[in-house]
């Protein structure tokens, strides 16, 4: 039975069609995964299944009735239901305070045939009710527990909770395990799986496609906004998914060669770093680690365990309440982030948009940032736009950027030619240590195997680099040693060549217990 | 030098973009001169034809652009970095009474030392008066906005009691300190209100033209005022270049303070700096020339042009010199349409970029 069908259903912003002509159909009871790079207009698609967009033409069936939704309410009503990326929970309440945010029970007094609402909640069925359906659902949860104190993968459980009470049928997912540990995606499928025994529809957005062999029924592969094919899972491979997504064959693992460092001198030394951040807790907790010339250091974990904070130590954005930071023997602990530059340390930014580029102003124009002081383009503290030029056409040329405008912003750049950029940029000066921060978050899939590449071919000529990225296949088909953070520590470290994603996986879930049973 | 299309035709939005707010103020004033039962179109060609197209008007007209570009180019300064100098008017004022003051005491020296003295204090009276609001921001992360726009009415409030207590002129019928010595004063050129004060303005003018469009400096502001976690990353150390453009700017103010009392008011009195005062117009200029410098070049002989248009408004004809002020102020309402229509104005000079053969 085809529970969701969509004929023609299209949607434009202004001039910009995101979703064209799309006719989906997901039958009952299946897990229907949608892929397609960021950008293809996935999102677009379920904001308007779940009443958060209007459809600018084209109509939606459920069970076969049309629907035009005002509203997520109005969405719910009809059954269906959406777990976002990012939660909206209320920390501070408990598990079924939140499941039953909005439509709680009231307390009643019954007085004969008459029964009479108080204006106060009765806590106590709430929690009953909530706990029964979490037994039936098996997610294994205590409905009294506080919310702030549940771990990432049972803050999820709860948010499917919330559409489960309000009796959705169909359950919407975008990009649902980003933020798990290994483990927790595990969990995480086996509820999907509970779900669909249940009787239940889904429909996971994702664009990771090992995910989407793993757990899902029938694929729908959406490009620049259109439908690009349907296919059923066991009958398909990550390879023709990947080739579907970016139209062209792509190499989904780069090539590595490990070899032997432990004989190499160590160029860059982290002592006991530690910071606090704006209300007082210590983000960055005491944290050690090295880096011997020519290799790559990968720190991995959980995302919101301190990376973004020790990035910003290193890279002169923070600075630190104790710890010290060595380069080439020097102390460069609390330097600036220009005087960092000028030691050869190179960086990739976390966040592209905010600090890596300035998408208002010219591709030139960022193209030299951060080196615009250097000699090759600034002569007495003026600026020569012919070399500036000569510069940008170099690196658009050697890194192939594709750019429609030359003299064009950056906003008018996709993410991973905006991503090459900077690349380009880094790269170009020369570093003797790159720090690189999820450096392909956003990217499609072809610019990814670029930057994989590149960052393997600037590992060939001795250079090292920190790669602290939370896609944990990133770091593990990249990294030598792979260290991996903890709630602002380093609570263990691996070889690369050897490394199990179940092992990292603990881990990062910061348990250390099982790993040492592993090295044994 | 080729010039990009599409670069040309983001120049002459821009250009429509000021223009038409100008052209409606006008269109409104006209109705209000025809209330007062004059022919608008004989009022606007006696307003531009004598202090534009007139040797001598067009020469006033330059002499009191002079602290008006200064005015705007110190608030561009500080604009296009996302940091907001309001406080150009107090400067001004401060380095008005200050080169005042030392202009009288000082008047035994002879005019060739005299004068660069006077207008270097003035640029330092201006630096120094911008250096708390610039201090606060820096270290502190104080709102420059609200410490600069609050200073200005202290700092009135102080010369005012200077005036008219500790520097009174007690010879003068008004409230005024004493006029500076005949050494202080710049001589007019060719006959007219010009003075040298002008080749001085036109000199900062082509530096900072350079330092907006072609210098290191002038990148890393651009670069704060657009994306300031961008500029910090890239390793622009914002608190320095806070320091570095507040106090350019309150430099930039003090000249024109300092200008302004040698060439055209010779001591300082409560209504110095005029209504709305050179701070306020500056700013004004500021937003006409969008904030980039041969913008506001344009915007300040424009803005002169009304100004010295409305001295002879009052002579020749029965309209009110009112008039201007009104016209001031509906330029200023639909200029501010600009930024609901939201096009974006880009730097003049792109338009000298050269096309790169690819």
């Amino acid at each position: 039975m085809e529970i969701i069908k969509t004929i023609g259903l299209t949607k434009k912003f202004g001039d910009f069609i995101a979703n064209d002509n799309i006719d989906l159909i997901v039958e009952k009871g299946e897990i229907k995964a949608i892929v397609g790079e960021n950008g293809a207009g996935k999102s677009t698609l379920m904001n308007m299944l779940y009443g958060l967009l209007k459809p600018t033409a084209g109509e939606i069936f459920i069970r076969g009735e049309n629907v035009h939704f005002d509203s997520p309410n109005d969405a719910i009503n009809k059954g269906i239901g959406m777990v976002h990326q990012h939660f909206k929970l209320v920390p501070s309440l408990t598990i079924s305070e939140n499941v039953m945010l909005g439509i709680e029970i009231d307390k009643k007094i019954i007085v004969g045939k008459h029964s009479f609402s108080m204006p106060s909640i009765d806590h106590k069925r709430e929690s009953k009710v909530v706990q029964a359906l979490i037994d039936r659902f098996q997610f294994g949860l205590n409905a009294t527990d506080v919310v702030k104190n549940l771990s990432i993968g049972a803050k999820q459980k709860v948010e499917i909770l919330k559409m489960l009470y309000r009796n959705v049928e169909i359950v919407i997912f975008d990009e649902p395990t980003a933020v798990l540990t290994p483990q927790e995606i595990e969990a995480f499928f086996k509820t999907m799986r509970e779900l669909k025994q249940q009787g239940k529809s889904i429909i996971l957005i994702t664009h990771k496609l090992q995910e989407v062999m793993e757990v899902s029924d029938s694929v729908t592969v959406i490009k620049q906004g259109k439908i690009i094919g349907n296919r059923i899972t066991k009958d398909t491979s990550n390879k023709e998914l990947a080739r579907m997504m970016i139209g062209r064959e792509v190499l989904l693992r780069v090539e590595k060669h490990y070899q032997d460092y432990s004989e190499k001198p160590i160029i860059y030394e982290v002592n006991n770093l530690s910071t606090k951040n704006h209300e007082g807790i210590n983000v960055v907790n005491g944290i050690n680690f090295f880096l011997r010339e020519g290799e790559i250091l990968g720190i991995a974990g959980v995302e919101g365990n301190g990376q973004t904070e020790l990035l910003d130590l290193l890279t002169g954005l923070l600075k630190s309440t104790s710890g010290t930071v060595r380069f080439l023997g020097k102390d460069i602990t609390n330097e600036w982030p220009d005087t960092l530059r000028l030691e050869k340390i190179a960086f990739i930014p976390e966040d592209r948009y905010e600090q890596g580029l300035c998408t208002d102003m010219s591709i030139g124009e960022n193209i030299i940032a951060g080196y615009h002081g250097n000699l090759d383009v600034c002569k007495n503290g003026i600026l020569i736009s012919k070399k500036i030029a000569e510069k940008r056409n170099r690196l658009i040329k050697n890194y192939d950027i594709r750019v429609s405008d030359c003299e064009g912003k950056v906003s008018s750049l996709s993410g991973g030619n905006a991503q090459k950029i900077i690349i380009s940029r880094e790269f170009d000066a020369d570093p003797l240590l790159l720090i690189a921060a999820q450096p392909t978050r956003g990217v499609d899939i072809g610019a990814i195997e670029f930057i994989h590449q590149s960052l393997l071919n600037i590992q060939k000529n001795g250079k090292s680099i920190l790669l602290i990225s939370s896609e944990l296949s990133e770091i593990m088909s990249l990294a030598d040693r792979i260290a991996v953070i903890y709630k602002g520590q380093i609570i263990g470290e691996v070889s690369g060549k050897d490394a199990s994603r179940e092992e990292i996986g603990y881990l990062m879930a910061g348990i250390l217990e099982r790993s040492h049973e592993n090295e044994s | 030098m080729k010039v990009d299309k599409s670069v040309l035709k983001q120049i002459g939005l821009k250009t429509l973009n000021t223009i038409i707010p100008v052209l409606i103020a006008f269109a409104i004033g006209s109705i209000v001169i025809l209330f007062a039962k004059e022919n608008p179109l004989n009022i606007y060609f006696i307003l531009f034809d004598r202090s534009f197209f007139r040797i001598q008007g067009f020469l006033k007209t330059l002499h009191y652009a002079g602290p008006l570009i200064l005015a705007g180019l110190a608030i561009a300064l500080s604009f296009k970095s996302g940091l907001f100098n309001m406080g150009i008017e107090g400067q001004i004022v401060s380095a008005g009474f200050v080169v005042a003051v030392l202009g009288y005491r000082w008047q035994s020296l002879p005019s060739i030392t005299l004068i660069p003295l006077l207008l270097v204090s003035g640029i330092l009276v201006g630096v120094l008066v911008a250096l708390l609001p610039a201090f606060l921001k820096a270290r502190y992360n104080v709102n420059e906005m609200v410490v600069t726009l609050l200073l200005n009415y202290a700092i009135v409030q102080i010369l005012e009691y200077l005036t008219s207590n500790v520097f009174r002129d007690p010879s003068s019928g008004y409230v005024s300190t004493n006029m500076i010595g005949q050494s202080a004063i710049m001589t007019r050129l060719l006959g007219s209100k010009l003075t040298l004060f002008f080749f001085v303005v036109i000199i900062v003018f082509v530096i900072f033209y350079i330092i907006f469009n072609h210098s290191k400096l002038g990148f890393e502001i651009t670069a704060m005022g657009k994306n300031r976690f961008f500029a910090e990353a890239t390793g622009m150390r914002i608190q320095k270049k806070i320091m570095i453009i507040m106090l350019t700017s309150g430099a930039l103010a003090g000249l024109a303070g300092a200008g302004w009392m040698l060439s055209e008011k010779f001591s300082y009195t409560l209504d110095f700096s005029g209504t709305p005062g050179l701070g306020w117009d500056g700013m004004l200029i500021a937003l006409l020339g969008s904030h980039s410098p041969i913008g506001i070049l344009i915007a300040g002989i424009f803005y002169a042009v009304l100004k010295t248009g409305s001295s002879n408004i009052a002579i020749f004809t029965n309209v009110p010199a009112e008039i201007i002020v009104l016209l001031q102020a509906l330029i200023v309402l639909f200029l501010s349409l600009k930024s609901i229509l939201k096009i974006k104005p880009i730097p003049v000079g792109k338009l000298f970029q050269r096309k790169e053969k690819s």
